[in-house]
């Protein structure tokens, strides 16, 4: 069987980040019952970053390994995103160019939500599986900043939404995708998928979320379930216990996470004790789930950012098998698994992930504050406006010195940017 | 189970996933999200309830109660 999956894989956590227990509190939130939702950190745009430039900074490092030859042999870059800058022109265009990838590439977008990311993997995937182009490699990123300001007036859409600010992040992961699986050896035919139409969460009007935390919740508990039935039914003598040392989930929080696994393991794996399902909760949840904490939901991404947590956090002296669980609001979700060896957590390592979230700028109530009053924010379909990059000085400073992408301006709706060392 | 059983059913998960709510006198028109029960609980305390009554039936079917009169009268319908 074809090899293949993931050759290398990059986060990139934001350069800026709030303490969201700080924000629950400011927020006046019922903090009784917060730390079970099990957040920590979540990462803030600044006004000179966008979904462009969350997908370049986290893709760069890949391809600065790479030789232009086997640079040029990246022939399709999908962009996976809630967050689109154009109804046409998509954010491929502008990372294929900061990037300066080969000319002869497929570049598009997807969208479906927090799927969006598996459904840009998934075709990548079965592009390097169809051998149309032997040897071709392929990038896949998803990039999402939130915009939590919810949808006001209405009745049901409005509900309830208090976690989304604390829990909204914003972030990029890039996927280089070929027939040298280093970091992820996908197992060939083992998806499961499950889609239906639900109003839970979505993004009805540019720069805003509306959604129902209760509808959102249960829709993905029944995901998680019948996904994975189906992917039982495909691969012969699953076991949800034995099969699969890690699990890595799609993370809009991780209180959410725990009670899908609490859920999976009563029903799915007929474990009921509690103190055992906390174990198994810690041993093969858990490593997923520290950059998850750290960044927040990332939505396209988010599942590859608990992918490239277990890896970097869990035991490979021997090579484990993972299930990653993917749900895109409205909804579609899918189960799917790889496998994972030492040499794909030495590779992993290198980039530094962890590294790269402790030397993020930790923003103050008041420069968050700042951000949110909008003099910063770029809305959907500004013409013309030049970025201060001031607004929080020493995120600015904290940057200095760094390889990364930075929106400079917007002139006639074309952006601009710039590296910043 | 009739109604009233799926109520204090419904009351025995929610004590569960929220001990603190113990010594609490539940009323129907009681709602969880006034007893203290973020999104997660909800959700872990419908889940509990549907398996109590072994509802093989998608949790959002079950989605839209107001409160806990509300919930035990969906799920004594669907089941």
């Amino acid at each position: 069987m074809t090899n293949v999956g993931i050759e290398a894989m990059n986060v990139f956590g934001g350069s800026a980040y709030l303490d969201v227990m700080q924000l629950a509190k400011h927020r006046k939130l019922d903090t009784a019952r917060f730390e079970n939702l099990l957040m920590k950190e979540k990462a803030v745009a600044l006004p000179h970053e966008d979904p462009v430039t969350f997908a370049v900074n986290a893709a760069k490092p890949l391809l600065d390994r790479l030789s232009q030859a086997e640079k040029d042999r990246i022939e399709l870059l999908i962009t996976c995103t809630e967050s689109g800058i154009d109804f046409g022109k998509s954010i491929s265009t502008y990372v294929h160019h900061y990037l300066g990838l080969n000319r002869n590439c497929r570049l598009f977008e997807i969208k479906q939500a927090c799927y969006s990311g598996t459904a840009g993997f998934q075709m990548a995937i079965n592009f390097i599986l169809a051998q149309a182009s032997p040897g071709a490699k392929a990038l896949v990123v998803a990039t999402d900043i939130s915009r939590f300001m919810v949808v006001e007036g209405g009745e049901a859409m409005t509900e309830d939404w208090s976690f989304a600010e604390p829990s909204g992040g914003a972030g990029a992961v890039a996927i280089l995708i070929s027939n040298q699986p280093h970091v992820f050896r996908v197992d060939v035919g083992a998806n499961g998928y499950y889609g239906f139409e639900v109003m839970d969460t979505c993004r009805p009007v540019p720069d805003s979320e509306a959604g129902d935390a209760d509808l959102s919740l249960m829709s993905y508990l029944d995901c998680c379930e019948q996904a994975y039935s189906e992917y039982s039914k495909r691969v012969t003598g699953v076991d949800y216990q034995q099969t699969f040392q890690y699990l890595s989930f799609h993370t809009p929080f991780g209180g959410m996470v725990k009670g899908a696994h609490r859920t999976m393991m009563r029903k799915v794996a007929k474990v009921v004790a509690p103190a055992q399902i906390e174990v198994d909760f810690r041993q093969r949840v858990v490593p997923g789930l520290t950059y998850c904490q750290r960044v927040g939901n990332i939505m396209g991404g988010t599942v590859f950012m608990s992918l490239a947590s277990t890896i970097d956090h869990g035991d490979f002296e021997e090579p484990k098998r993972i299930g990653c669980f993917s749900y895109g609001s409205g909804c579609c979700s899918e189960f799917y698994s790889g496998v994972v060896s030492k040499d794909s957590q030495v590779r992993q390592h290198q980039l530094g992930l962890q590294k790269n979230l402790d030397e993020r700028y930790h923003l103050s109530m008041n420069e968050y504050e700042t951000l949110l009053a909008g003099s910063g924010t770029i809305r959907f379909g500004t013409r013309n406006v030049k970025l201060d990059t001031q607004l929080i000085p020493g995120a600015w400073v904290a940057s200095a010195g760094k390889q990364q992408l930075y929106l400079k301006e917007i002139r006639e709706f074309h952006r601009k940017y710039e590296w910043i060392a | 189970m009739n109604k009233e059983e799926i109520f204090k059913m419904i009351v025995q998960h929610t004590c569960e996933v929220i001990p603190e709510l113990e010594d609490h006198t539940f009323k129907s028109g009681d709602q969880l999200k006034e007893l203290g029960a973020n999104s997660v609980d909800r959700a872990e305390i419908i889940s509990l309830a549907m398996e109590s009554l072994s509802l093989q039936i998608p949790m959002v079917e079950v989605f839209g109660a107001k409160n806990l009169d509300e919930l035990a009268t969906l799920l004594y319908e669907n089941q």
